[in-house]
C-alpha cells in the first residue's frame, strides 16, 4: 500500500468542512432552527440519581470482581501482594505450556523479574519505538500480560488504556491474557471508571481505551459459546491487596 | 446479495414457513435472548428508571443533534480523525472507496456495522477489486453464504451448525466436522491472517461521545479490537444519530445495551477509539477516518410520530420480544433492519416509499416491542402512523378501500347497518357449518385460511337491546336457592385465598 498522502487528506478536509456545513445546516433546519443551536442545557446527564450513592465495601468489591469475571468464563485470583503475583503468572505459564510473554512497559511488570522466575521461556516488553518488531512478538507470544488502569465490580470489567508502553495488540493478540489489577483501583460502578476517563485532558487522552470483561467469545454457531473467537481464550484476573 | 424469494412479506414469510430448522432457531435463540434479558434486568434492578434515562439521554442528544454532532467532529478533528459527510448511502461507499484506491489498498477487514449493509460496502469494495472480509463470526458465515443478516446481533440465526461446516469446508479446501469449536477454530486462523495483511480496518460505531470524539464499539469476539488495531488505516461508518454528550452518559448506555442485547452485565469489550494512534505509540491505525451517514435519518427529524426512531441503539430486544418475527425471521423484511425496528425503520430510511409499506402490516400491533426497548421507543404506534399515511397517500389496494368505503357507509346508517345484518345472518345459511364459517371463498380466505369466523347469531345484539334493557329496568330477579348456594361456595372459595 502507498503511503500516507498528506495533500490528498488536505482536500479531503476541505471538502469535508464544506460538506459539514450543508449536513449541520440541514439537521438544524430539520429541528426547526436556521443554524446549529448553542449548548443545551443536559437535565440527564449520567445514571438515574439513585445510583452515584451505590457503593460497595472493599472485601464485597473484590468478591463482586471476581464472580463475575468467573461467570464471564475467565479465572480471578486474589494475591495478598505484588510479591505473590510472579509466582503465580509462573503456575498459569506452566499450566497453559507457554514459551513467551508480552507485557506492557511498564515498572510494575518489569519489577515482576519474570525473567527469574521462569528463565526457559523468552519474556519481551512492549516498545512503542518498534511496531513491527513488537507486532510481531505479540502475535507469537502465548501470554500477554497488562497492569489494570482501572477496574469496576459491578460488571467485572477491567480497563486498559493504550500509550507508547501499553500496546493494545498485548491484551489482544496473545491467547492468555493476564490482568493485574491493584485493589485500590477497584471502584464499584462502570461509571466510577469512566468519569476518570473523561478526566484525561485531550493533550493526553490514550487513542484506545479498552474495557475488558472477559475472554474473547462468541455464540454465533447454533447460539452454542465458543471462547477465544479472535482475542484471548483464557483470561486471568490477579487482584493484588 | 441473495434474500429469500417474493416480492412482498407475505411471499417471504411464506418461504420462510416451510423451513423447519429456521423456525426452530429463530425461536429457539430469541428465547434464550430474551430470557436473558429479563434476568439480567431483574437482576440489575430499578429497569424502569433506567430505561427512562436512557430515553431521556437520547431523546435529548436527537432534539440537540445539531450542537452534539457539531461538537463530535470538532473533538474528533482535534484528535487528528478525517471526518467525511455522507447525504446518502452511495456517498459513504464513494468516501471509502476514494480513500482505498488513492492508497492503493488491497484488502479491507470489517467489524461489525449495521450502516455498512445500509451502504453496500462489500459490493462496492468488490466491484473495484478490493477484498473486503467480516470478521465477525456471524457476519463471516452469512457473508460465505453470499446472505445478508437476519438479526441486528446473532446475523447468522438462521443458519445450522451442518450449513455452517459445509460453507467453511469449501473455504478451507477440506472437510470440517460440525463442531462448534473447530469451526471457530478456523475462523479465528484464517481471519487472524486476514487481520495481519488487510490495509483498511473498517468498522461501525455504537456511540459517538461528543466530549472527547471518542468512537465506541461494543462487541464479545475482539473482532473490532482486530481490525481498529492492526490495519494501518481504520474507517468508521457512523450513523449521524449515534451520539451521546459524555462519557457520564455512556454508563447509562453500557448498563442498556448489553443487557438488553444479549443479557450480558457487559460485552467482553467496549472500546473506545480516539483518533489515529498518537505519534509514539506502536500500534493502532495511523490515519482513521470517520463517515457520517444520514442516508434518510433526517427525514426523521422534526417529525412529530418517528423523531423518537433515531434513539434506537440497535440492540434487537425488539426483535426477540416480536410474535411476528419469532415466526418468520428476518429475511421476511425488507431491507437491512428486521423485527419491529425494520419495520418501522425501513420505511422512514427510505423516504416512506410504497414499496416498502407492506411490512408495516406484518405486525400484531401487541406492543411487545415497545415493553422490550431499553429506549422506550413506541414502535407499535409508529406502526399505525406508517399504516395511517398509506391510505392517506391512497396507495391502498383496491379491494381494501372497497370494503373500507362499504364499511364507512354501514357504520354512518343503522338502517343500512341492519339491512347488512340481515342479509348477512341470510347469506351465511349456505356457510356456516357447526356453528361457524370454514369457506374459503372470495374475501374470507384471509381469515379462514387460518381459522374459522363464528357465525352471526339469530338475534343481533341490537335486535335484543329493547328486550334486555326493558328487561333490565323492570324486573328485579330474587335470588334463588340453587344461585344463593353458589354464590355461598364463590365466598368460602376466596376465603381460602382462592379466585
Amino acid at each position: 500500500m502507498a503511503k500516507s498522502d498528506p495533500e490528498f487528506l488536505a482536500r479531503l478536509d476541505r471538502e469535508s468542512r464544506e460538506a459539514e456545513k450543508r449536513f449541520i445546516g440541514n439537521i438544524a433546519n430539520r429541528l426547526g432552527r436556521p443554524a446549529a443551536g448553542p449548548a443545551p442545557v443536559h437535565p440527564y446527564r449520567g445514571a438515574p440519581d439513585f445510583w452515584a450513592s451505590y457503593e460497595l465495601g472493599t472485601e464485597e468489591k473484590i468478591g463482586r470482581f471476581m464472580d463475575n469475571w468467573r461467570a464471564a468464563g475467565g479465572y480471578p485470583e486474589r494475591i495478598a501482594s505484588m510479591s505473590g503475583v510472579p509466582e503465580v503468572i509462573a503456575r498459569i505459564a506452566k499450566e497453559r505450556q507457554a514459551r513467551s510473554t508480552i507485557r506492557q512497559n511498564l515498572p510494575e511488570l518489569a519489577n515482576l523479574q519474570l525473567e527469574s522466575v521462569l528463565p526457559e521461556l523468552s519474556h519481551h516488553a512492549w516498545n512503542g519505538r518498534d511496531p513491527e518488531g513488537s507486532l510481531n512478538i505479540c502475535e507469537q507470544a502465548d501470554v500477554g500480560i497488562v497492569l489494570a488502569d482501572h477496574a469496576a465490580a459491578y460488571t467485572g470489567t477491567i480497563v486498559v488504556a493504550s500509550s507508547a508502553d501499553k500496546g493494545r495488540s498485548v491484551s489482544l493478540l496473545p491467547n492468555v491474557l493476564i490482568a493485574v489489577i491493584p485493589a485500590e483501583r477497584m471502584y464499584t460502578r462502570l461509571g466510577e471508571a469512566m468519569s476518570r476517563v473523561a478526566s484525561i485532558p485531550a493533550e493526553r487522552f490514550p487513542a484506545g481505551v479498552h474495557f475488558i470483561s472477559g475472554p474473547s467469545r462468541s455464540s454465533d454457531i447454533e447460539n452454542d459459546l465458543t471462547i477465544g473467537v479472535h482475542g484471548p481464550g483464557a483470561a486471568y484476573a490477579l487482584i493484588v491487596g | 446479495m441473495s434474500k429469500p424469494q417474493g416480492s412482498n412479506v407475505k411471499e417471504r414469510a411464506r418461504t420462510a414457513l416451510q423451513d423447519e430448522f429456521l423456525i426452530d432457531a429463530v425461536k429457539f435463540t430469541t428465547e434464550r435472548l430474551k430470557n436473558g434479558k429479563k434476568a439480567a434486568t431483574a437482576e440489575h434492578g430499578n429497569w424502569e428508571e433506567w430505561r427512562e434515562r436512557g430515553r431521556q439521554i437520547r431523546a435529548h442528544t436527537v432534539a440537540h443533534l445539531d450542537y452534539y454532532l457539531s461538537r463530535f467532529i470538532e473533538n474528533a478533528r482535534a484528535q487528528g480523525v478525517h471526518v467525511h459527510f455522507a447525504p446518502e448511502g452511495k456517498d459513504a461507499a464513494r468516501i471509502a472507496m476514494d480513500i482505498a484506491k488513492h492508497r492503493g489498498a488491497k484488502s479491507v477487514v470489517k467489524s461489525k456495522s449495521m450502516v455498512s449493509e445500509e451502504v453496500h460496502i462489500n459490493e462496492a469494495f468488490e466491484q473495484i477489486g478490493i477484498e473486503s472480509i467480516e470478521s465477525d463470526l456471524g457476519e463471516y458465515i452469512i457473508q460465505l453464504a453470499n446472505e445478508p443478516p437476519s438479526h441486528i446481533i446473532i446475523p447468522a440465526i438462521h443458519k445450522n451448525r451442518r450449513q455452517i461446516a459445509e460453507l467453511l469446508s469449501k473455504e478451507a479446501g477440506e472437510t470440517l466436522p460440525p463442531e462448534t469449536q473447530v469451526l471457530a477454530g478456523f475462523a479465528r486462523r484464517k481471519l487472524r491472517d486476514k487481520f495481519l495483511e488487510a490495509d483498511i480496518g473498517l468498522t461501525g460505531c455504537n456511540f459517538g461521545i461528543a466530549e472527547t470524539g471518542t468512537v465506541v464499539i461494543f462487541e464479545n469476539e475482539g473482532n473490532a479490537r482486530m481490525v481498529s488495531t492492526v490495519p494501518k488505516i481504520q474507517i468508521t461508518l457512523m450513523g449521524m444519530e449515534r451520539l451521546i454528550p459524555t462519557w457520564d452518559d455512556l454508563e447509562v448506555m453500557a448498563t442498556l445495551l448489553p443487557r438488553s442485547a444479549t443479557g450480558q452485565k457487559m460485552t467482553m469489550y467496549m472500546s473506545g477509539i480516539t483518533g489515529p494512534k498518537r505519534t509514539e505509540d506502536g500500534d493502532g491505525p495511523e490515519e482513521m477516518h470517520v463517515i457520517i451517514v444520514d442516508n434518510g435519518r433526517s427525514l426523521q427529524l422534526g417529525d412529530p410520530d418517528f423523531q423518537e426512531l433515531l434513539n434506537c441503539i440497535r440492540c434487537g430486544a425488539c426483535l426477540n420480544a416480536c410474535p411476528v418475527y419469532r415466526h418468520i425471521g428476518g429475511h421476511s423484511y425488507p431491507g437491512t433492519y428486521s423485527g419491529p425496528i425494520g419495520a418501522v425503520l425501513t420505511p422512514a430510511l427510505n423516504k416512506n416509499a410504497e414499496e416498502w409499506h407492506d411490512i408495516a402490516n406484518a405486525s400484531s400491533l401487541c406492543g411487545a416491542c415497545y415493553e422490550a426497548c431499553p429506549v422506550k421507543i413506541p414502535l407499535h404506534d409508529m406502526l399505525v402512523y406508517l399504516r395511517n399515511r398509506k391510505v392517506e397517500r391512497g396507495v391502498t389496494a383496491p379491494g381494501e378501500k372497497m370494503a373500507m368505503r362499504g364499511f364507512k357507509m354501514l357504520m354512518g346508517s343503522h338502517a343500512w347497518f341492519e339491512r347488512a345484518v340481515k342479509a348477512g345472518q341470510l347469506g351465511q345459511k349456505l356457510l356456516v357449518r357447526g356453528g361457524v364459517i370454514k369457506s374459503r371463498i372470495g374475501p374470507l380466505g384471509g381469515w379462514t385460511a387460518y381459522r374459522h369466523i363464528p357465525a352471526l347469531p339469530k338475534k343481533s345484539f341490537r335486535e335484543q337491546w329493547t328486550k334486555v334493557t326493558a328487561e333490565a329496568e323492570t324486573s328485579f330477579k330474587p335470588m334463588t336457592d340453587e344461585m344463593k348456594s353458589r354464590m355461598e361456595k364463590i365466598v368460602q372459595s376466596r376465603a381460602k385465598g382462592g379466585h
